[in-house]
């Protein structure tokens, strides 16, 4: 449960499906949106996790 | 003379609506209660779920929530953050000071729970503030449905 990739995880999927819900009204746009915010939290965060290692 | 047209003042500019107050409240207390009401159910029940799952994520892993401290301003910002998420806030606030130490706790004398040296501390308490701001985005939200500026 604390693990902390997985509550990343969880933290990004309930933040995308609320903004999906949010700002747009078609399935089909909320599902782009998701998937987009989805992945970019995920992997901008990993990717950020990454950079930061390299600075002492 | 309609109501809105003699707020409106004839200035060419249109009368604002406004959301009733009563709704905005209903809908800060219990999120999705504002879009339910407005008929919006499904995204009611979406909204309801994903802010309680983030609070209840947030309290099963540690977190602490928002209560202001003396000489640290940030804690009013994370009160203002976890406030955010209406009777879910209070009813976890009494469970953990009890009724009266809520009230005889205002402003500075409030425990906020939560476990500073858990593992979750500092993801629990981003789960509690990211709850409660998603429940203002909603009030806000139901503001504008309420005066047709959305649908």
């Amino acid at each position: 449960m604390v693990d902390h990739l997985l509550l990343m995880i969880w933290h990004a999927l309930l933040v995308s499906v609320f903004f999906a819900f949010l700002w747009r009204r078609s399935s089909r746009d909320r599902l782009r949106l998701f998937a987009k915010a989805f992945v970019l939290m995920v992997v901008g965060s990993v990717v950020l996790g990454w950079l930061m290692y390299l600075v002492p | 003379m309609t109501k809105e047209t003699a707020r409106g003042g004839g200035g060419g500019e249109p009368a604002r609506k406004r959301a009733a107050p009563l709704l905005l409240l209903a809908a800060w207390l219990l999120p999705g209660t504002g879009h339910w009401i407005l008929g919006k159910r499904r995204r009611a029940i979406v909204f309801f779920a994903i802010v309680v799952c983030a609070f209840v994520t947030g309290v099963a892993v540690d977190g602490e929530l928002g209560t202001p401290r003396p000489g640290e301003p940030f804690s009013w910002l994370a009160t203002l953050a976890c406030l955010g998420n209406g009777l879910l806030y209070l009813t976890r606030l009494a469970w953990i000071n009890g009724a009266s130490g809520v009230l005889g706790g205002i402003p500075f004398g409030l425990d906020g729970g939560g476990d500073p040296v858990a593992v979750g501390f500092a993801y629990g308490n981003t789960f509690l503030y990211t709850g409660g701001l998603m429940n203002l985005l909603l009030v806000l939200d139901v503001s504008d449905i309420a005066r047709g500026e959305k649908d």
